[in-house]
């Protein structure tokens, strides 16, 4: 009898769109126009934040004022993602790093090229101009500074 | 509490800054599949519907017949070992008329979801849409049949009834 229960099968179509908000658009579009990094900068508390946010976690205060971060950073964690977002196996897994910035609060998840470990120095590297579309992606990966 | 806090900092998007890509945005359509084991009585109907036929289970002690079909009695705590084949035809026990699709999208035919409660079954029925009625001639009470997809084209869902029409 048991036989006679049937695997019931369908999908949901789900689309999101997502925005990044004040400070994450102009986060990107200093990525995509610029190349650079900035952080919003608390101008009572000192603290500079990277990815940039409209407030202060300390003191509450809205941030307006931005600042632009050095691409160098130093590895505060790294980890080889193995499963894609569906849960597949990846061909080839992807080494993930943290990085923080020596002027920043906060830091940067993103792809390292080649082995990197903790403490390493490492540049954030940009794709050309033509190839940014002011998107996380946007930034190829971290390499490791010689 | 509310007063303490001025005027929110977030910005209101409006579709116009979306349609014309004055923001950045990602777009993300992630796959999200189910699957649910049917049990023994949902595949038993489930089946049954790829045949044209309406599958319900009796309660051999109080006698209730329900569909959708179950393997025991909510009302006796029994088993329901009796299967029974029910005509297509029924009652509207409650409906809607809607103007919005179930992805929200604002319709200028309304749909009719209804409860018909299907013929020779006791204090249940099957939700469906009733069509070929105009929205305002449906009843409570009003006799329904159901409209079959062509045999070949039916593949053990619900959706193997079309819908439920007026019995002229």
């Amino acid at each position: 009898m048991s036989s006679e229960s049937i695997k019931v099968e369908g999908d949901f179509p789900v689309h999101f769109r997502y925005t990044a908000g004040l400070a994450g658009e102009k986060f990107l579009r200093e990525i995509k126009d610029n190349a650079r990094l900035v952080a919003s900068r608390c101008l009572k508390c000192g603290l500079n934040y990277l990815p940039p946010r409209i407030s202060c976690e300390r003191c509450m205060s809205r941030l307006e004022e931005y600042v632009p971060i050095e691409s160098v950073g130093v590895v505060a964690a790294v980890t080889r993602c193995r499963y894609d977002p569906e849960g597949k196996e990846l061909a080839e897994p992807v080494p993930l790093a943290l990085v923080r910035f020596p002027s920043a609060h906060g830091g940067l998840i993103h792809r390292v090229k080649g082995t990197v470990q903790v403490g390493d120095k490492v540049r954030v590297i940009f794709k050309e101009k033509l190839s940014r579309i002011g998107f996380i992606l946007d930034i190829e990966h971290f390499e490791k500074v010689r | 509490m509310t007063k303490q806090i001025p005027q929110p900092w977030g910005t209101p998007l409006k579709e116009e800054a979306l349609q014309k890509h004055n923001v950045l945005t990602v777009d993300y359509k992630p796959k999200v599949k189910y699957a649910w084991a049917s049990g023994i009585a949902i595949g038993r109907f489930l089946n049954g519907l790829k045949d044209g036929q309406i599958i319900g289970t009796r309660c051999d002690n109080c006698g209730r017949v329900v569909v959708p079909p179950r393997i025991f009695c909510e009302w006796c705590f029994k088993p329901t070992e009796s299967w029974v084949k029910l005509p297509d035809t029924g009652t509207v026990n409650t409906f809607s008329i809607s103007y919005i699709t179930a992805d929200t999208t604002r319709i200028k035919t309304p749909i009719i979801p209804a409860v018909i409660q299907i013929d020779e079954t006791t204090n249940a029925g099957l939700l469906h849409l009733i069509e070929n009625s105009k929205p305002d001639a449906v009843k409570i009470g009003m006799k329904v049949k159901a409209a079959w997809l062509p045999a070949s084209e039916r593949k053990g869902s619900i959706t193997d009834i079309k819908h439920f029409a007026p019995v002229r």
